[in-house]
């Protein structure tokens, strides 16, 4: 009884469309095919490359659906790919190109001994540099040294197929695995073919050009000398004829407009976002160096920014707790609080975020004042305080910090404090450190001990500046509060962060961040803050 | 086309081509589309774009090309098409409107081309949007647009504020002029309201992403995260970074909200925050893209302009049951006829003569209900207009989650950190009405932000006039 392989090899020398197609459905459904089997397949699939299509109308898709099939065969069969390859014609090339490709770096080496062998033979040779612009590995960078000579080849036909193949690879590839001696011989290589006496030869290289220009793979001066080329090919050069072949005039004609003429550096503008440093602060809350030099040459203490980390993120605002212009960092304290600033803490020294818009809202009021400033941090607003309270003592007023936290551990940005603030409170809640109670008792002592307590600056969570306006709403002092509430743009277009200030509506992001606290509306604020508890609760479970 | 077919076409009379019927879009049938984003009309077939451009009478003086803010010359491209010449017929349109695969969709062509088309005064008018939508996407899918020719750099640079299709405009009119072009954008991605606004059955987010690489290839340059005013000021643009002219083209930006009790409630949203939550930040994709929307069961939208429409078919496929509020009844509804058509087609639910006075919350704050009063039109008033009338009748009904889609002022961005920069009281730039030049020296502004919310088809004819005055001034 005949084997089924045996079957399948025999329907598929059919002249009959449809009986392959049946042997494709039998190959696609084998399994456990041994190595000898594959082989002696792909040598019948290989066949369907080379029919004819005249009155065929299938042939195209069952070559395609063959070329999965032998890809499905894996690597064993490359030594007899590579063998067919380099005597097929020139339509089965392209097939046994593409599947020989899906190896990767495998079929790297084994191109590379078939060249060498064959190095004689040019027609082999075309073959073999058809089958390399197929790759997308940085790995065929290896063969580029034999298909840069094989570019200079007198044949025509093979130096037009590896200038051909050298464009496949300068799109196929990412172009900072170039480096700057490869660039100059793909240039040179191909830019000395724009005067061969083939015009087949000449349309590669205009081409392979304009590639090495889109991928930004030239310098200013190649692309002078390439712009006054195809300026010459298209008949704008007074003292050249044009190219009279049009294949290389459409080429031309296709990428002089791409070529810009005095390049406008827009590098400036581009900002890494790249994370400098990074130190933990307490338990989920990390102190970030970031690099944003246009940011930070703008920032005012009382700003902040939004972060938008992956593609995939919300934007997220963050106060700003420190800034250096000359090196163009800014600093921001972040703390585990959902999915997004988990995830912003689980990135490392040198990964950069996504997007970071800034600087946004207001700068904090600030001017001299006659009595004690007394600035008040919990939480993350520990750092956000200190821009502030280091612009209220450059204006001469005597400052005093307040930091709350729980306990001892959660304590941040103390000493961060201390440099620019006359004297710092400390309290938690359990007394591990500084006052036992709450920011508010050492507020009320401070009133107490001062002479005259002028202004001050709450920033944290909402019930911590809540409880300080109710201190001094009744002794009437002027009490700042920086409100934090949810925000989509962060520039006034969407109105998601609307806070009542005194029965008016006003937008955080556009018209704050500060406003006075003895008009703001803290239940509404603490309110729309829990807008979306469900949907946070659902995010950081798929975590 | 065989030329012995497109012959024969030019061959009908007027009066055979009068007689002829307009070829509607086929549209996804509101069950289906209800279900997901896809775009709603699906297109002409080839055979429908030929049969339309049967019935354009080619007129001698054409109304239609005066009715189009950015004068395209519309007998010229329908012709085109009639003969089978889709890529010519593109090119055509191009020559006046650079992106008309989006105009071709969200144009008011009944308050346009369309509105003044002669056949229109007997029959239905030419459809005439749907034949450059049909050219534009013949050019996009059969990859036929050629780029353009740039003139050897004049050495001068513009600044674009804001990357909407005012800003995209005028970047492209004076790149083509050769000058050096850079576009300060806010977000992460161009497009302005196109983007985040306009909903991707509307308008797929390809189209304005192939339009941006278009200009990107020709050589204008992308900033994003760049909010003009803050990051840079004007100064800081015209002085130091060495620009000699901008365009400010930051829209109108500025939800406009109801000043009732409970309109701060959760679940309150404006209609630049709803859909830009949906579109720009896909909330629909969350929490794969983490975005939350607080979608509820029950979305009452305020308003019946196309942004209402806009939300009540986007809640709707979110899955909601949907109601649209309105003071005045359908017939006053400023949405396009056809937007307000396929919403009806969508099963919402519509309350006319009906006036939001407050927003009822529970004791979360989470609005539980909306109080409206009923009202009644007055007759006609001097103007012609009939307002609406408190009648004192009122009632609620539940609600989870409500959209305010009352309109848009002007971005305050610009004008509140240039002083320079002279706005009328209703927040308006001031311009120059023949160059768009502001009061500052050297800036110039269009769209949105000098007209508060308009059409993309103005924004693109303001732009091109700043384009032209911008390069009259750049010369010196
Ligand atoms: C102007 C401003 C400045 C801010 N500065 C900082 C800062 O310097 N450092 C920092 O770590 N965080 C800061 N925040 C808060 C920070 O933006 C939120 O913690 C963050 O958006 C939470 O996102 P998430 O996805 O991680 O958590 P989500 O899942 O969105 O929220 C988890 C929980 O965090 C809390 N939360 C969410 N949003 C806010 C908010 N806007 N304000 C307060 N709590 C919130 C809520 O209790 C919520 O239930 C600031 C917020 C604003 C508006
Ligand atoms: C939901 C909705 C549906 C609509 N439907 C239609 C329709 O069907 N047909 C129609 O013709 N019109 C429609 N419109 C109106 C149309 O979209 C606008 O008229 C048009 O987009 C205005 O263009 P623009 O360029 O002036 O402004 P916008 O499109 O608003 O673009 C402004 C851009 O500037 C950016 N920006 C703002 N400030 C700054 C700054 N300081 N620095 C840097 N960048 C900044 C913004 O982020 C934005 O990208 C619709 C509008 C909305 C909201
Ligand atoms: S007005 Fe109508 S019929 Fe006349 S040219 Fe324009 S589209 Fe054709
Ligand atoms: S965050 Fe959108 S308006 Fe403030």
């Amino acid at each position: 009884m005949p084997k089924i392989i045996d079957i399948i090899i025999n329907r598929l020398k059919s002249e009959d469309e449809e009986s392959i197609s049946l042997a494709l459905d039998k190959i696609e459904q084998l399994t456990d095919v041994t190595d000898a089997d594959k082989i002696a397949l792909a040598s019948s699939l290989t066949q369907l490359f080379y029919r004819d299509h005249v009155g065929m109308s299938e042939m195209i898709s069952l070559a395609n659906r063959a070329e999965k099939q032998i890809t499905r065969f894996g690597s064993v069969l490359i030594p007899f790919l590579i063998d067919e390859l380099v005597n097929s014609d020139a339509e089965s090339c392209a097939h046994l190109g593409r599947v020989i490709a899906v190896n990767g770096a495998n079929a790297i080496t084994p191109l590379l001994d078939a060249w060498n062998k064959k190095r004689a033979d040019q027609y082999a040779l075309i073959n073999l540099t058809q089958a390399l612009a197929y790759f997308r590995i940085p790995e065929v960078l290896q063969t580029l040294p034999e298909m840069l000579i094989a570019a200079g080849s007198d044949n025509f036909q093979l130096s037009s197929n590896a200038i051909n193949a050298i464009g496949k690879l300068v799109v196929r590839i990412d172009p900072n695995l170039f480096d700057e001696a490869l660039r100059q011989q793909m240039f040179d290589a191909s830019f000395s073919h724009l005067s061969d006496s083939h015009s087949l030869v000449r349309m590669q290289a205009a081409r392979t050009l304009g590639k090495l220009m889109e991928k930004g793979l030239l310098t200013n001066a190649q692309q002078e000398k390439l712009r006054a080329a195809y300026s010459a090919i298209l008949g704008k050069d007074e003292n050249n004829d044009w190219d009279d072949a049009y294949i290389v005039r459409h080429e031309a004609k296709r990428y002089l407009p791409l070529l810009k003429t005095t390049p406008t550096s827009v590098a400036h503008y581009q900002q890494s976002f790249r994370i400098i440093s990074k130190r933990e602060l307490c338990a989920k809350t990390f102190h970030y160096i970031i690099e944003a030099p246009l940011i930070a040459r703008k920032l005012q203490a009382g700003q902040f920014i939004i972060i938008r980390p992956h593609e995939f993120s919300e934007r997220i605002p963050l106060s700003i707790c420190g800034w250096d212009s000359e090196k163009g960092e800014i600093e921001v304290v972040i703390m585990s609080a959902g999915k997004t600033t988990v995830q912003m803490n689980e990135m490392n020294e040198g990964d950069c975020f996504k997007d970071i818009v800034g600087p946004l809202g207001e700068r904090s009021h600030v001017r001299r004042y006659r009595g004690t400033c007394v600035v008040i941090g919990g939480g993350f607003g520990t750092g956000a305080i200190i821009p502030t309270a280091r612009d209220l003592k450059a204006l001469g007023s005597r400052v005093i910090g307040v930091v709350g936290a729980r306990s001892k551990e959660l304590l941040i940005m103390v000493d961060e404090l201390e440099a620019v603030c006359d004297e710092v409170i400390v309290t938690t809640n359990d007394g591990s450190a500084g006052i036992q109670g709450f920011v508010t008792n050492a507020l009320e002592q401070i009133i107490k001990d001062e002479q005259r307590v002028s202004h001050v600056l709450a920033i944290g969570p909402v019930p911590m500046m809540q409880a300080v306006c109710e201190l001094t709403r009744p002794i009437g002092i002027e009490t700042m509060v920086s409100l934090n509430a949810l925000m989509v743009d962060g520039t006034g277009m969407c109105g998601a962060c609307r806070v009542s200030i005194d029965g008016e509506t006003k937008f955080a992001c556009f018209h704050g961040p500060d406003f006075d606290g003895h008009k703001v509306d803290f239940d509404q604020l603490t309110k729309r803050q829990k807008m979306f508890v469900a949907e946070e609760k659902q995010a950081l479970e798929t975590l | 086309m065989s030329e012995k077919s497109a012959k024969k076409y030019t061959e009908l009379s007027n009066k055979e081509r009068m007689a002829l019927s307009f070829q509607e879009m086929s549209l996804i049938a509101p069950e289906e589309r209800i279900q997901n984003f896809e775009e709603v009309p699906i297109g002409y077939s080839l055979e429908e774009a030929i049969a339309e451009a049967k019935r354009c009478i080619q007129c001698k003086k054409p109304d239609c090309v005066d009715g189009c803010p950015v004068g395209i010359n519309i007998p010229a491209f329908i012709k085109l098409i009639e003969n089978g010449e889709m890529a010519e017929a593109a090119k055509k349109i191009r020559e006046k409107n650079f992106l008309p695969a989006a105009c071709g969709r969200v144009c008011h062509q009944d308050k346009q081309c369309q509105a003044v088309c002669v056949v229109g005064k007997k029959k239905e008018p030419v459809g005439i949007g749907n034949l450059e939508r049909y050219a534009a996407d013949y050019e996009r899918q059969h990859n036929t647009l050629e780029l353009p020719e740039i003139p050897p750099s004049t050495g001068k640079r513009i600044a674009i504020v804001g990357a909407g299709p005012a800003g995209l405009t005028c970047a492209y009119e004076l790149r083509i002029r050769g000058h050096e072009v850079v576009v300060f954008e806010a977000f992460h991605r161009a497009g302005g309201v196109l983007v985040y606004g306009i909903p991707r059955f509307r308008l797929p987010m390809e189209i304005i992403d192939e339009d941006i690489e278009f200009l990107e290839k020709i050589g204008v340059k992308f900033v994003y995260n760049m909010i003009i005013g803050k990051i840079l000021s004007l100064d800081d643009l015209l002085e130091q970074e060495g620009f000699d002219a901008v365009f400010v083209a930051s829209g109108a930006g500025l939800p406009k909200m109801l000043d009732i009790p409970g309109v701060n409630a959760n679940g309150v949203y404006s209609a630049n925050e709803y859909l830009t939550r949906v579109y720009l930040m896909q909330a629909d994709k969350f929490p794969e893209y983490s975005t939350p929307l607080y979608q509820g069961k029950k979305v009452a939208v305020i308003g019946a302009g196309n942004t209402a429409m806009d939300v009540l078919r986007t809640a709707k496929r979110l899955g909601a049951d949907t109601t649209c509020y309105y003071r005045r009844s359908r017939e006053e509804a400023p949405a396009r006829t056809e937007e307000l058509e396929h919403a009806e087609q969508e099963f919402l639910n519509w309350r006319w003569l009906a006036n939001p006075v407050e927003f009822i919350v529970d004791e979360n704050n989470f609005v539980t209900q909306i109080k409206c009063e009923k009202m009644e039109l007055s007759d006609p008033d001097t103007s012609g207009r009939r307002k609406p009338l408190p009648t004192g009748e009122f009632f609620t009904e539940d609600v989870d989650t409500v959209v305010l889609s009352l309109g848009c002022d002007v971005n305050p961005m610009i004008p509140a950190t240039d002083k320079g920069v002279k706005i009328n009281k209703w927040g308006i730039i001031i311009v120059d009405e023949e160059t768009c030049q502001t009061t500052k020296r050297g800036v110039f502004a269009g769209g949105d932000a000098i007209t508060g919310g308009a059409t993309v088809i103005l924004a693109m004819g303001q732009a091109k006039t700043a384009a032209k005055a911008i390069d009259q001034y750049v010369r010196g």
